[in-house]
């Protein structure tokens, strides 16, 4: 019930094909926008945040939302639906928050699903099982205007995903770019004092607490920008779509990465979609649904090996791997 | 605040009486809470609706204290928040289905089945991996991230194996039996029957027997058992092959009452934690009250919500104890 | 200062009453300390000593009694507050911030920092910056004093048991406390380098007119630096008054030598 809702115009024979492969990058960036979230919370402020795809979800139904049953325009909707997630980040964090950190991955995952089920039963508001969907047409006119743009810059008939991949990843980069600006900040060493020991800062006049929700938010909002791109992509939401997998795939991404590295989780994320993706056209002689499983198999085993033998991924620092709980 | 008003001698207002009662006597509280809620749905929806679910709720319940007092013991003894424990589950509902369906071998051995191999992988997976992570002085993120790893592993490959489809136990799922003007499936009848008889023999077991004493003091404090002497890690094998074999055990009768496929793990997982943390982490006893009173109270809210949000009651419950009095009704109040 | 100024009391407690279950840990607790001075807290294992310093810093809730530093009521309130109002603790196992920079654990330190709001960092860059600069020029002077200032780039997790220990105190100079209350600053350190934090704290004592109150245990440090003693037992305070009159204190010696009762 918790599978990822892939496209479907993804073909099995189109293993060259380059709308495959940026399909691809366009998860991938997805999946960073997301993950960056994460590492916020994991990595920087000590925080076991479980439920990034319910804000993800509450970004994008909330979206969804306001465009085809408020008939609002999609690029206000925007805001609004970032305004929308991190107000539930507050909610979900006002009382959570000052949990121990086992318990606060108990509590994350149960709002997560909390969330999912309400997407999933909520049918007047959401549309159930079925979802929504028709509030794409803002993003296509852009688009169109884009691979206008592409064609005069040389490419003949570019690929009508092409316009998505470079918006997701000139947001990711920027959000990446910001986040690591902000971690050299005053701000951010706050955030690194409450990350090991939240005793120590509040001794030192610092108020962990709002720290934490400030962290919190910001991860919630990340969240609910990841959604709109997810909801863009396959131009419909559905609750399936996020579901606790989806997380647990970003903390692979982010342990891929390494925990306190902001540049790691946009490799991270390429990487893991790149191999996760890739298995597909492998030669096995075994039917699709093996596979699929195959696939996360082997995402448990990456998570356990990583884990067990480099905690701290490709670019994290070994010092640093220090989370209070 | 009265912290800062009060001068020394001054008595206590009723408020902080009331208070300072509900913080010493929370079993009290809670079963006082528990007796209006049931009063205020038989005075509503009439005896027999709440008697008729409440029992069917004693079958959910049983499988969710199988499970939480498996967990809770890990937890507590242990530390580790194992997020693979409902795959553990999930793994003995499909060994079951191995033995008594794919080898067609009676279903009582299919389910004796289910609990060695749960307890073996338990025992296992102890071995090969948490004890070494422990031994490095592993931090706890590592071990929530190891055990969704390991969550992952098992519920795909039983995915991989077994696909996607839903398929049943070879057991009666159609036959009533009637208990005193109730009427409950006789899979579920069994389940309540099995589940009671396996609680109450590990209650006494927790009690009176010198390993159930030893894994209580272990999940107390573990620093504190290991200067007495008491060899902790078999102690930790056994509590592994305990929580092994009760999560087989509730994973088959799970199995029996409803279907199974792959992802039953993740959807008991959540009220398992939440009997755990009701119950009071560590709390063995706990566990169990705790299973049953979420079984029997998610039950009852069908009574007056849709079938679809069932879950979303565990959830509620697990938040509002984490909120109201996160050691849970058992549990002493440390500094969390 | 004058010297009537200095013996005010910046701090008293009254009445402080701390309950685990049945167990009052502290049962009326009441203490004063004067403005500049050392004041020493002292009693057997189990006299609340630890439990009453984690009260009046705000780590733990009390159940009953008032507290005023400054003049100000402070019982009961969390422990950022106090720390900004200038009464800052230090830890018994100490707590260097292993996985950031020793130069980075002091500028942390630092009160009225506007970037460490959020907002201002995007509206006072400017601010944010000159303070930083400040800061870090502060935090290099401190370290040098401590002699740490060679060690200020390395991660305060490399540093030794000792150099944690002066670390520690370095920072909570940092916050410009009024009010330096250390748990068992002698503890596991050897005492040529706790001559030296002795040193410290009288010479802030005299120069920066800072007070001090120590749980402590070694019982030499307590008399030979102390202004005043306090002793506890069973969670009351028993005496206080200067180290020669605690030190032949009936009460204080049956304290320590009966127990139980």
């Amino acid at each position: 019930m918790s599978e990822l809702a892939l496209p479907v115009a993804i073909s099995f024979d189109a293993f060259t094909s380059l709308g495959f492969w940026i399909s691809v990058g366009i998860f991938a960036g997805t999946f960073t926008i997301f993950t960056l979230g994460l590492q916020l919370n994991v990595g920087y402020t000590g925080i076991f945040n479980f439920g990034q795809a319910g804000f993800m979800a509450i970004g994008a139904y909330s979206m969804a939302i306001l465009v085809t049953d408020k008939g609002m325009n999609f690029w206000v909707s925007l805001p609004i639906a970032i305004l929308i997630t991190m107000g539930f980040g507050l909610i979900v964090g006002l009382p959570s928050l000052r949990l121990r950190a086992d318990y606060l991955a108990i509590t994350t995952i149960a709002a997560s699903e909390a969330i999912r089920l309400t997407a999933l039963n909520a049918r007047d508001l959401t549309g159930g099982a079925q979802g929504i969907f028709g509030f794409g047409d803002s993003w296509d006119e852009v688009a169109d205007s884009i691979e206008g743009w592409l064609e005069w810059l040389g490419w003949s008939n570019p690929d009508n995903l092409a316009p998505l991949l470079i918006v997701v990843w000139g947001v990711a980069l920027l959000l990446t770019l910001t986040l690591s600006k902000a971690q050299r900040t005053p701000w951010g060493r706050v955030l690194r004092a409450v990350r090991e020991d939240e005793d120590a800062a509040r001794a030192l006049g610092k108020n962990a607490f709002a720290y934490k929700l400030q962290s919190l938010m910001i991860a919630a909002a990340l969240g609910a920008i990841a959604g709109f791109f997810l909801a863009v992509n396959l131009a419909f939401v559905v609750p399936d779509s996020f579901g606790p997998t989806f997380t647990f795939l970003g903390y692979a991404v982010l342990v891929l990465g390494g925990l306190t590295s902001y540049w790691g989780v946009a490799v991270g994320a390429i990487i893991l979609q790149t191999v996760l993706e890739g298995l597909r056209f492998l030669e096995l002689p075994i039917s699709e649904v093996k596979v699929s499983a195959l696939r996360f198999v082997i995402l448990g085993l990456v998570l356990i090996g990583l884990m067990a033998f480099r905690p701290q991924g490709m670019f994290g620092k070994r010092e640093e791997m220090v989370i209070g709980d | 605040m009265e912290a800062g008003t009060l001068a020394p001698g001054e008595d206590a207002s009723p408020t902080e009486r009331l208070r300072d009662f509900g913080r010493k006597r929370p079993a009290l509280v809670a079963l006082g809470v528990l007796a209006t809620i049931v009063l205020v749905l038989i005075a509503w929806k009439g005896l027999h609706s709440v008697a008729q679910r409440g029992l069917i709720g004693l079958s959910t319940g049983s499988i969710y204290a199988l499970g939480a007092v498996g967990l809770t013991l890990v937890y507590g003894i242990l530390k580790l928040t194992n997020f693979a424990h409902g795959d553990f589950l999930a793994f003995g509902a499909y060994m079951a289905y191995l033995m008594s369906v794919t080898w067609e071998l009676p279903l009582l051995l299919g389910i004796a089945f289910a609990m060695v191999m749960t307890a073996l992988l338990g025992v296992v997976l102890e071995k090969g991996m948490w004890g070494p992570m422990r031994a490095r002085g592993a931090g706890i993120l590592q071990l929530i991230l190891m055990s969704i790893g390991l969550a992952l592993v098992i519920r795909y490959g039983i995915q991989y194996f077994w696909g996607t489809e839903l398929r049943n136990l070879d057991v009666n799922k159609t036959d009533t039996v009637e208990l005193l003007g109730l009427r409950i499936g006789r899979t579920q009848g069994i389940v309540i029957l099995v589940g009671f008889i396996t609680l109450l023999g590990t209650g006494v077991m927790l009690r009176y027997s010198l390993l159930g004493k030893r894994m209580r003091a272990l999940s107390d404090d573990l620093d504190l058992a290991e200067t007495t002497g008491i060899d902790t890690s078999r102690v930790i094998l056994w509590t592994w092959v305990f929580a092994g074999a009760f999560a087989g055990l509730a994973g088959v009768l799970y199995g029996a009452t409803t279907q199974l496929q792959p992802e039953m793990g993740f959807e008991l997982l959540l009220p398992i934690f939440a009997a755990v943390v009701v119950g009071g982490i560590g709390d063995a006893f706990g566990a169990l009250a705790g299973g049953i009173l979420l079984g029997v109270v998610v039950e009852w809210s069908t009574l007056f919500i849709d079938a679809g949000w069932k879950s979303a009651v565990g959830f509620i419950v697990l938040i509002l104890v984490l909120v109201i009095r996160p050691q849970g009704i058992f549990g002493k109040a440390r500094a969390l | 200062m004058t010297d009537a100024a200095r013996r005010e009391p910046i701090f008293e407690a009254q009445g402080v009453i701390k309950r685990f279950g049945g167990i009052a840990a502290v049962d009326g607790a009441s203490m004063s300390i004067d403005q500049g001075s050392i004041t020493a807290l002292i009693g057997p294992n189990g006299a609340g000593k630890t439990t009453f310093f984690n009260v009046i810093t705000g780590f733990y809730k009390p159940d009953r009694g008032t507290a005023t530093f400054g003049g100000e009521a402070v019982l009961g309130r969390p422990p950022y507050v106090l720390a900004r109002m200038g009464m800052v603790r230090t830890f018994q196992i100490t707590k260097a911030l292993s996985a950031m920079p020793v130069v980075d654990n002091m500028m942390l330190a630092a009160p009225d920092q506007p970037g460490e709001k959020l907002r201002n960092l995007i509206t006072q860059p400017g601010a944010v910056r000159r303070r930083e600069a400040e800061v870090h020029e502060q935090a290099m002077e401190l370290l040098d004093v401590f002699n740490l200032a060679k060690l200020a780039e390395h991660y305060a997790g490399t540093l030794s048991g000792g150099q944690r220990k002066l670390l520690e105190l370095a920072r909570a100079l940092m916050t410009r406390p009024r009010l330096l209350l250390l748990d068992e600053p002698m503890a596991g350190i050897n005492p040529t380098l706790g001559r030296r934090l002795l040193d410290h704290m009288q010479r802030l004592r005299a120069e920066d007119n800072v007070t001090f109150l120590f749980v402590e245990h070694d019982m030499e440090v307590v008399m030979g630096h102390s202004d005043r003693v306090v002793v506890m037992a069973q969670g009351r305070v028993i005496a206080d008054g200067t180290p020669d009159e605690v030190r032949s204190d009936q009460g204080v010696i049956d304290a320590y030598l009966g127990g139980g009762a």
